[in-house]
């Protein structure tokens, strides 16, 4: 199966082993794993701001990047309900209309990806930690996952599931709201850090890298003892760690 | 004289900081929460309830002017008086004009959002009637001097032991703060004021068109007793509150408590027709009902916009707001706080002076979430900052920003190559332990968080080095 | 004031007429016409909804036992004026407990300020949410609100599934259009507004009290 990557712009500069871990996962259940280099941003950023004006273009350059593509897997809920939500409403009077209607049945978010098309236990990660779920607001209610990352942990050897109070509760980072409104974004990320303080998780996972990179740094300043870790990473972790550390890597083979 | 944005931001500061308030809040959403969970049990499917409240509203909102016209023939064949009022000062006008004529020398006053929306205790204030404020939540926030802090429970962010000293400073005889006691005496006080008025001011929470009837909700009474015993009823309600027929309550009244407070159905379901007819014991000699419009029907021209009207003014929406629940309703600085009001607000007071409340959202979706008529509230917040970039002002360095950033998106070695540059910097500037100092272009981030690790390679970099290029 | 009404009325028409020629998009209607699931039994239903909403209910075989029970319901109260509403059925119970009070009947007018009590009929009852549905013709708007204690007498013959089911006897009977006042009352008087506990007995009635009939000849 032939699947090709949509490494968010902010996973791309500031969170690169998210996709690094990404691709460890896809291969490792048969994935055929390549990345078009041509592709940047969704334009999510602009869009949410309401500059659809210079998200327009983004959008229409991400639809063509992808136009050959039968299968993209993201590692982001939100850059995916981007891309499945809004690109039809975005894109209503673009001449790439009909295509943008259409990409959205062909973009997964990564647990949606594997819960669709692989088969249980296929992954075979080894993660012996308690975990709690941050349920991401963009994939919980643009593109209703609620039940997948849970389903993909739960086949994750020596790993339990653990109830985070409040998952639902959205952490505060709402993209440029975290600039804009600093003050509310870190009291909602403080809420979320108490909550997980409260539960008997050792980390805290969710779809969204953009979530997790808000609640790390509001973790981290409070010296929390529970750690961030994203959906790739835990997936990632298996029984070898030897097989984890060279996938690391970056290997001088040619292709 | 600060800006209403500059306004909100120095009190949101002061409220994000305020971790008393927060866990009060906390308290009280979350037995709502519980309550609201019981309540959408008793329904067959919730979702398809929605869908019929949806159907009912919009069928009502898109045939207004008929449905108006109906509501205000039957209200006058049972002897009441409709005013249509285009703004806050014309209903005002309307009603102190009234008091006047008629002797009125004390109002009593139902809980009602639109009297707040067209400021009715100024105008009344300044012909010197007294309005007393009946709803106890309301009462309270009206004796400390202070708008309501939220549309369905005003008194929200107050403790019994606030509201012990604030009935012992201004009613005295208070002994405990147990709250049957505070009610008690709430009750005591206000019984004589019930019995004396000559007026009676409501809201409306719907108005029935085929019966010319308006419905009106309360748990406590006090709706009641001020429609029944003063001499005058004047009803103050929006347009888009009408609702089609009598029958439709049989889905709104459920939906409506559920939503507000979580109980199966509001204590009182009231409907009043016009004043007492001959042969009833009691009840008003006069009803008067005024119809405001105050930019609903600019609103209603906006078709993608429209069914903002939908609303039924439950408060689902502020209670499952995250940003509420941190700020607080008087942050708002409006009379509609939380998701409906950041939605509505902008629309009815103008784009530019209140966008900042449509930008002041995660575009989380809760809100959207629990409406029970289906408003797809965090959309409409992601309209309305299309709007203001496209019709409003915005800074200027953010329009340029974007520009840039569009520019170099549109290429991907140009967003390499900055990526690069930036993650350079950032690096050189955490490693001198600059984090958060005024040289800091991240310093709204680090601020608040620890800063990150910034990598020494992009992911294309580590790919290209695995991989070569493709 | 009728000047400005008038012009102010047709500016506001005008615009929502000239707004609705815009068409709005419409989304999906509900799957089912039914919200709430069928009530299999009445009289079951609305003494446990009674119950969760603290209606206090009082079953009675018949009116004379009915009225013993509004008598048992009375001698237990402050000593005060009752008011009643005036109808052929309460007249016919008087007997039974006006010996050591007074009473308002509602063709004097409303009730006092001091009421301890007020007793009335009800034009149905509510089994779905344990409700009483009365109207200005039971005794008026204050009948059911001013006193701390509200007694309904009513029978089985009252007894409604659920809210369409009143609505629809509100039809037959025309009581939206004979009278300027109805209200559907669920349980007593009551305010969460203090940190979200329940109190009861705020500006209304403090405790509502069915008596309920088998038979209401």
């Amino acid at each position: 199966m032939k699947v090709s990557l949509f490494i968010p712009c902010f996973v791309d500069q500031l969170l690169p082993q998210v996709g690094i871990d990404l691709a460890t996962v896809l291969r490792r259940i048969g994935c055929d794993v390549n990345f078009p280099e041509a592709q940047t941003c969704c334009g999510q950023p602009a869009f949410n701001t309401g500059y659809w004006g210079e998200a327009k273009p983004l959008a229409e350059r991400f639809v063509s990047v992808f136009r050959s593509a039968d299968f993209v897997v993201c590692p982001s809920g939100s850059c995916t309900a981007m891309v499945r939500n809004f690109y039809p409403e975005l894109l209503a009077d673009s001449p790439l209309r009909e295509e943008a209607m259409d990409i959205g049945s062909r973009v997964f978010e990564f647990s949606e990806f594997l819960v669709t098309f692989a088969k249980a236990g296929e992954v075979a990660a080894r993660f012996p930690h308690r975990v709690a779920v941050h349920d991401s607001c963009h994939a919980l209610r643009e593109l209703h996952l609620k039940q997948q990352p849970r389903e993909v942990l739960r086949h994750v050897q020596g790993l339990t599931l653990v109830d985070l109070p409040y998952s639902e509760d959205c952490c505060g980072f709402g993209g440029t709201f975290s600039g804009k409104f600093p003050m509310i974004s870190a009291a909602m990320g403080d809420a979320k850090a108490a909550s997980a303080e409260r539960s008997a998780a050792e980390y805290v996972t969710s779809t969204d890298p953009s979530c997790l990179l808000h609640i790390e740094g509001i973790f981290r300043r409070h010296n929390s003892q529970v750690r961030i870790i994203s959906l790739p990473g835990i997936l990632a972790q298996t029984a070898s760690a030897g097989e984890h550390a060279a996938d690391a890597r970056p290997s001088r083979s040619a292709p | 004289m600060s800006s209403p944005a500059q306004e909100f931001l120095r009190s949101a500061t002061e409220k994000s900081a305020d971790l008393a308030h927060r866990q009060i809040i906390r308290k009280g959403i979350d037995s709502y929460q519980a309550a609201f969970e019981g309540g959408r049990s008793r329904f067959l499917d919730w979702q398809d309830a929605r869908r019929r409240l949806y159907e009912i509203k919009w069928d009502a909102i898109n045939h207004l002017d008929r449905y108006l016209e109906e509501f205000e023939r039957r209200v006058i064949e049972r002897g009441g008086h409709v005013f249509w009022a285009e703004n806050s000062e014309e209903a005002c006008k309307y009603i102190a004009d009234l008091a006047l004529a008629r002797g009125v020398k004390k109002i009593v006053k139902s809980k009602s959002m639109v009297t707040e929306e067209i400021h009715l205790a100024h105008a009344l204030e300044k012909l010197s009637i007294p309005s007393i404020e009946t709803d106890l939540g309301e009462y309270i926030v009206w004796l400390r001097n202070e708008p309501p802090y939220h549309i369905v429970t005003p008194a929200m962010h107050l403790t019994r032991a606030q509201i012990a000293a604030l009935f012992q400073e201004k009613l005295g005889g208070i002994d405990s703060d147990d709250p049957q006691e505070l009610v008690a005496a709430a009750r005591r006080a206000l019984r004589r004021d019930f019995f004396s008025a000559e007026m009676g001011i409501s809201g409306a929470n719907f108005l029935i068109a085929d019966s010319g009837m308006i419905a009106l909700t309360t748990n406590e009474g006090n709706g009641r007793l001020c429609t029944s015993l003063p001499r005058i009823h004047v009803a103050v309600a929006g347009i888009e509150k009408i609702l089609p027929r009598l029958e439709d309550l049989a889905a709104f009244w459920p939906m409506l408590a559920t939503s507000g407070t979580g109980q199966p159905i509001s204590c009182y379901s009231t409907l009043v027709g016009g004043p007492r007819r001959p042969g009833e014991p009691d009840g008003p000699e006069e009803f008067h009902v005024v119809l405001l419009d105050n930019g609903r029907s600019e609103l209603l021209g906006d078709a993608e916009k429209r069914d903002i009207l939908h609303c039924i003014r439950c408060g689902a929406c502020l209670n499952a707001c995250p940003v509420f629940r941190t700020i607080g309703g008087h942050t708002y600085g409006t009379t509609y706080p939380g998701p409906i009001g950041s939605v509505l607000t902008p629309q009815l007071r103008g784009l530019n002076e209140f966008q900042h409340l449509s930008y002041a959202s995660s575009l989380c979706g809760a809100c959207t979430d629990v409406c029970p008529v289906k408003i797809d509230l965090h959309h409409h917040l992601l309209h309305n900052r299309r709007d203001a970039i496209n019709t409003a002002t915005r800074p200027w360095l953010e329009r340029r920003a974007f520009q840039i950033f569009r520019w170099m998106m549109m290429d991907s070695r140009r967003f390499a190559f900055f990526g690069w540059m930036a993650r350079l910097k950032m690096r050189a500037l955490y490693a001198l332990g600059l984090a958060g100092s005024a040289l800091d272009p991240s310093r709204a981030w680090t601020r608040n968080h620890s800063a990150p690790a910034i990598p020494a390679h992009s992911f294309r970099a580590l790919w290209r080095r695995a991989h070569g290029a493709n | 004031m009728a000047q400005t009404e008038s012009s102010s009325r047709e500016r506001i028409l005008a615009r929502v007429r000239n707004a609705l020629l815009t068409p709005a998009a419409r989304h999906a209607g509900p799957e089912q016409k039914r919200i709430f699931a069928p009530v299999a039994d009445p009289l079951d239903r609305f003494q446990k909804e009674c119950a969760a909403n603290i209606t206090e209910c009082v079953l009675a075989p018949d009116l004379p036992a009915s009225a013993a029970a509004v008598a048992e319901i009375l001698a237990a109260l402050p000593p005060g004026e009752i008011f009643v509403q005036d109808s052929p059925e309460l007249r016919a119970l008087a007997p039974a407990w006006r010996q050591s009070r007074s009473v308002r009947w509602s063709s004097e007018g409303g009730p006092r300020e001091e009421s301890e009590a007020t007793i009335t009929l009800c034009e149905a009852l509510v089994a779905l949410t344990g409700s009483v549905l009365v109207s200005s013709a039971c005794g008026g708007r204050g009948a059911s609100v001013v006193a701390p204690v509200h007694i309904v007498v009513a029978g089985l013959k009252h007894l409604v599934p659920d809210l369409d089911s009143a609505f629809r006897l509100m039809r037959e009977r025309g009581t939206a259009t004979q009278n300027s006042y109805v209200c559907l009352i669920t349980g007593s008087s009551r305010t969460a507004d203090i940190e979200k506990i329940l109190v009861l007995g705020a500006h209304g009635p403090r405790r509502l009290i069915v008596v309920l009939s088998r038979s209401f000849e």
